[in-house]
């Protein structure tokens, strides 16, 4: 079982507290109207599903009901933490720069 | 001739367990005793606390201060006012008072333009109050969360064998459990169950002040909340 901290309850929570709500930050295409079927087939169907650190969505089903952001290793299920989706936005995006 | 024609009225989702029936003076002798507390009236309260007046009106309204931290508990003598997500509270109070709080919370957002809205949902939930020395016990046999840990003044959502509750805290002597209406059925008997080893019993609650849940004290009686 993972033990997840919530931000906005600010405090750790059983997994069971917890649904799992896919992969974060999925960048829409920015110009919709002129993006071709491959990618918004990229977008709507393919995912990292990377071997180690992977940025993933929790929502707080039982408690909150708020979606936050979750930095999961996949291979140890180490967290490395977990933040609003506002807040996790800006270190992920500096970790991918 | 007896009045013909759709008369309502309100009924517990544990009615058929006849528990006014059942009920007996709480002892001190180990058990757990435990009652269910009907036909509160329930209304969901979003808003934004950033936005100028949101809190002031809820003050001004209800008389409850509107609780920021989580998990915080916000308690007079005619209500409560719970943290149940940053920008969601539960206010609890009888059924008429509600209503007419809300009216007025409705209003009052038109009025200052704030983008809040009240949510009307007293039949979906309902309210039980468990005591007894072993009572966190019971719970910790249930659910997951550290439930002694619960400050007092607080309240905590959680799972109790799957069922989403609100396990709320106002003194030391037992806990309120908030639940579905729809779960009513399935959470009492679950509690029911997990304090068969300690022995379970249905007590008389009474009322000191306008109700147990607003005056904190732990004795309910369930006809006296319409009154």
């Amino acid at each position: 079982m993972l033990v997840i901290t919530c931000p906005y309850c600010q405090e750790a929570r059983e997994e069971e507290e917890f649904s799992y709500a896919g992969e974060a930050y999925i960048a829409r295409p920015a110009v919709p109207e002129e993006a071709d079927d491959a990618t918004w087939g990229d977008y709507v169907f393919h995912r990292k599903n990377p071997r180690g650190w992977h940025w993933e969505q929790w929502q707080h089903v039982a408690g909150c009901r708020k979606v936050f952001a979750v930095k999961r290793h996949t291979v140890t299920y180490e967290i490395a933490g977990s933040w609003t989706l506002a807040d996790g936005k800006a270190l992920y995006l500096k970790e991918q720069a | 001739m007896p009045k013909q024609g759709f008369q309502p009225f309100m009924e517990s989702p544990l009615h058929h367990f006849k528990l006014d029936a059942e009920a007996q003076a709480r002892r001190a002798d180990g058990r757990i005793w435990c009652n269910e507390l009907p036909h509160l009236g329930y209304a969901v309260l979003r808003g934004d606390t950033a936005e100028a007046g949101f809190a002031q009106l809820v003050q001004q309204v209800t008389g409850l201060a509107l609780p920021l931290q989580a998990g915080a508990v916000s308690q007079g003598p005619q209500g409560v006012l719970m943290w149940t997500s940053p920008d969601e509270w539960l206010l609890v109070s009888h059924r008429q008072r509600l209503a007419d709080w809300t009216a007025q919370l409705d209003g009052g957002f038109a009025a200052q333009q704030l983008f809040a809205q009240t949510v009307d949902s007293s039949g979906g939930l309902t309210l039980a109050w468990l005591g007894g020395t072993e009572h966190i016990t019971v719970l910790r046999h249930l659910g997951v969360y550290d439930f002694e840990s619960i400050p007092l003044g607080h309240m905590v959502s959680t799972v109790l064998g799957k069922a989403t509750v609100q396990v709320i805290r106002l003194d030391g002597d037992g806990v309120f459990v908030l639940f579905r209406r729809s779960f009513a059925d399935y959470v009492w008997r679950l509690l029911r169950r997990a304090a068969q080893p300690y022995g379970f019993a249905v007590c008389q609650l009474e009322a000191r002040g306008d109700h147990p849940l607003f005056a904190q004290l732990a004795a309910p009686r369930p006809s006296l909340i319409l009154a």
